[in-house]
């Protein structure tokens, strides 16, 4: 159940980078979370587990204000990122999305060339001055998602013709090349093969040593290995939140050791 | 009495029906296992006697007049037609028909009154010999079809490939028919290119298609250069296109991304139901509103307007094209996937840009494959342009001047008393020959562009 996670699990030192208070979110009248209270370290991988539908999709796509793009849904409570309100009337989810970034469940490149699906975020920020810039962030970022030597020898040809373990690593550089604060993941393994999976995994450990990184994950294993912390969700309530081997070795609550354990899920 | 045949069709049809299914159920009432279902049984009885006896009835209604005629024409007594041309001998045989019809003009001939007798009888004997014989092939196909009925007859295989048959006649009724416009298009477009040579058609700029009427009338010989009609309904088409691209894409993005739901709920049926308006309400719109009031503007800046502009019957014909191009381009914008959306948006891409960089580029070919079947639309509208652009063919690209349109030319040519035989008729053939080609190749690279389009996102 539980592998050896292989780095050490020290964050005592981080900042907190995200902060919740009393989050609710509904969808019309459905209430999708409930009372959620978190605080995500820097530079720290923290998982969300947890049965599907139990919300954490969603307290995911709060901390981006993706969920802004669906009419019924309305969050209330409090979600800062150094400390500064992101629903604040002031914020313009635009920018706050430019700083947390956001990879999806399944690989979504642009139909365009891999160069420009990673120049694109930057291009739209007006971060690279000229070509040579441009160039030279494309190809930090293919390097930091692990691409760069597969794909360097074509960067012209289409993002939608590499492999869908290729894909998500391009979605990453692309994710990547805005510099973003925080890292959002939701599932970013469940339609890749063992090996892509493994290729990611080692890429979020790497990324955590620049970024805040949450991941949604269905599997416990792999919240086991790459994250440092861990928080439990279950029919819209954040269960139990702590550190990763505190949750998978010693429980606290009797519902968390029931999922972990495969009784409920 | 024609539709007598019709009748006992039928009912011999339901008669078969209800026979095979009663002996059906009677068999399956004895314990016995039937292969098929009552029903098809009862099934491939109505469909046997329907479709062979269908196609006997509507054959012989289609050959019976010309059996009639020959018939009618050799029992004539001998000599009466001798030295007569075609034409003559055609004459008669309407004014015989006409007599047997009861509209007798003047005092015929004896023999033609007594023709026309004998032709009042043909007529009959071939309606009774038709009830006969649909009654007889039916009681035989019934009572074939009741012999059939047994447990191990594949009536449902039977029926299945009589509908199969049906089904492939249907399909392929339209590709003929669209060979038989094609082949008719043909024959009279060689005819005009026997009388007027293919160069001066495609290359000359005149187009004068008056013929005199009498030998020594004193008028303009045919000029029949159609390059500046072509040029004509080249101009209402761009102008056409010029209005109904850019506001059809701006609605479909419009409503495709930015317009609150409610909008979007009350503005799409009002784009369908201004592509339900027909085409010649426009035209009145047109020449009743536009045009005047494009004249006026032209004349308050001090511009000469013609009163039948392009500008008019094109800008038109853009307010047609709209919905066309804004549905299309709404399903090519909806069919990109929602994670291509996500993904733009979360990088910091603000709806426009989103729209402008990854929405449209994806939805381009969809779009292309719209504008360019709205393009067919345009060359081969008739009303609007018959009602609101002129009829004389001038080389200009002005779209103030007055010009005429391919189509146009068509409707004039065709109006009022034809003769087949000269170019002035014939000549519309030819421009509907031309046109014809240009909607086909039209067609065929839109809708190729737009299944290429279809592969990407399946």
């Amino acid at each position: 159940m539980y592998d050896a996670p292989h780095k050490d699990k020290d964050v005592t030192q981080n900042d907190i980078k995200i902060s919740a208070r009393d989050v609710q979110v509904f969808y019309g009248d459905t209430q999708a979370i409930k009372d959620v209270d978190v605080e995500i370290d820097d530079k720290t991988v923290t998982a969300f587990i947890g049965p599907s539908g139990c919300g954490k999709s969603t307290f995911l796509r709060c901390l981006n204000r993706m969920n802004d793009t669906i009419d019924i849904c309305r969050i209330e409570g409090k979600i800062s990122i150094d400390g500064e309100d992101i629903y604040d009337p002031s914020i313009d989810p635009v920018q706050l999305r430019a700083k947390v970034g956001m990879v999806f469940q399944k690989p979504n490149p642009f139909p365009k060339s891999i160069y420009e699906n990673v120049a694109y975020g930057p291009k739209i920020h007006g971060m690279a001055r000229n070509k040579a810039e441009l160039d030279e962030i494309v190809e930090n970022a293919l390097k930091r998602a692990a691409l760069w030597n597969e794909a360097k020898d074509r960067l012209d040809s289409p993002g939608t013709g590499l492999s869908g373990g290729q894909q998500q690593r391009l979605c990453i550089a692309r994710a990547v090349a805005t510099e973003p604060e925080v890292l959002l993941m939701d599932e970013p393994c469940s339609a890749l093969d063992p090996i892509a999976t493994a290729q990611v995994e080692e890429l979020i450990d790497e990324l955590r040593q620049t970024y805040s990184v949450v991941i949604v994950t269905h599997s416990m294993q792999q919240a086991a290995r790459v994250s440092q912390k861990t928080a439990f969700f279950h029919l819209g309530n954040l269960v139990e939140f702590g550190d990763t081997e505190q949750i998978f070795t010693n429980p606290k609550d009797e519902r968390t050791e029931s999922y972990i354990t495969g009784r409920i899920g | 009495m024609t539709l007598a045949p019709f009748v006992i069709l039928l009912f011999a049809a339901f008669v078969g029906y209800a026979i095979n299914l009663r002996a059906a159920q009677a068999i399956r009432a004895d314990g016995v296992r039937l292969h098929s279902l009552e029903s098809f049984h009862g099934l491939f009885s109505l469909l046997m006697v329907i479709v062979p006896v269908l196609t006997l009835v509507l054959i012989w209604l289609a050959v019976e007049g010309a059996v009639i005629d020959a018939l009618l024409m050799a029992s004539l007594p001998a000599g009466v037609l001798d030295g007569l041309g075609s034409g003559a001998i055609q004459l008669i045989g309407a004014e015989i028909r006409s007599i047997a019809g009861g509209r007798v003009f003047g005092t015929p001939d004896d023999w033609k009154l007594e023709a026309a007798e004998r032709l009042i009888g043909y007529r009959q004997a071939s309606s009774w010999l038709l009830i006969v014989v649909v009654t007889g092939v039916s009681a035989g196909i019934v009572y074939f079809a009741r012999g059939r009925v047994a447990s191990g007859f594949r009536a449902r295989q039977r029926v299945e490939r009589i509908t199969l048959g049906l089904m492939i006649f249907c399909a392929v009724v339209a590709i003929f028919t669209t060979v038989g416009i094609v082949a008719a298009l043909t024959y009279e477009t060689f005819r005009f290119f026997q009388m007027v040579p293919v160069t001066e058609f495609l290359f000359g700029l005149n187009w004068e298609p008056q013929i005199p009427i009498r030998e020594d009338q004193i008028a303009a010989e045919g000029a029949f250069g159609a390059v500046p009609v072509f040029l004509g309904t080249i101009v209402i088409a761009t102008v056409a296109l010029v209005v109904a691209v850019p506001v059809g894409l701006m609605t479909a993005i419009y409503l495709n991304e930015f317009a609150p739901h409610a909008f979007r709920k009350t503005v799409k049926p009002v784009l369908e139901i201004l592509a339900g308006v027909p085409t010649v309400v426009y035209g009145f719109f047109a020449i009743l509103v536009v045009a005047p009031a494009l004249r006026q503007f032209g004349a308050s800046v001090g511009l000469d307007v013609s009163g039948n502009t392009a500008l008019a019957a094109g800008g038109v014909m853009g307010i047609m094209l709209i919905p066309f191009i804004s549905s299309f381009a709404d399903d090519a914008l909806s069919a990109v996937p929602q994670s291509l959306r996500d993904g733009a948006l979360a990088l910091g891409a603000t709806r426009g840009e989103m729209m402008l960089n990854v929405l449209f580029p994806a939805a381009i070919p969809g779009i292309v494959g719209g504008v360019l079947l709205a393009v067919s639309r345009a060359i081969g509208e008739t009303m609007i342009v018959v009602m609101a652009a002129g009829l004389m063919a001038r080389m200009t690209i002005n779209p103030l001047d007055s010009v005429t349109a391919v189509t146009v030319q068509i409707v004039t040519l065709l109006i009022g008393d034809t003769a087949f035989d000269n170019p002035k008729t014939l000549a519309a053939f030819a421009l509907g020959m031309m046109l014809f080609i240009a909607t086909l190749v039209i067609n065929i690279f839109a809708l190729r562009i737009v299944r290429k389009y279809r592969e990407i996102y399946d």
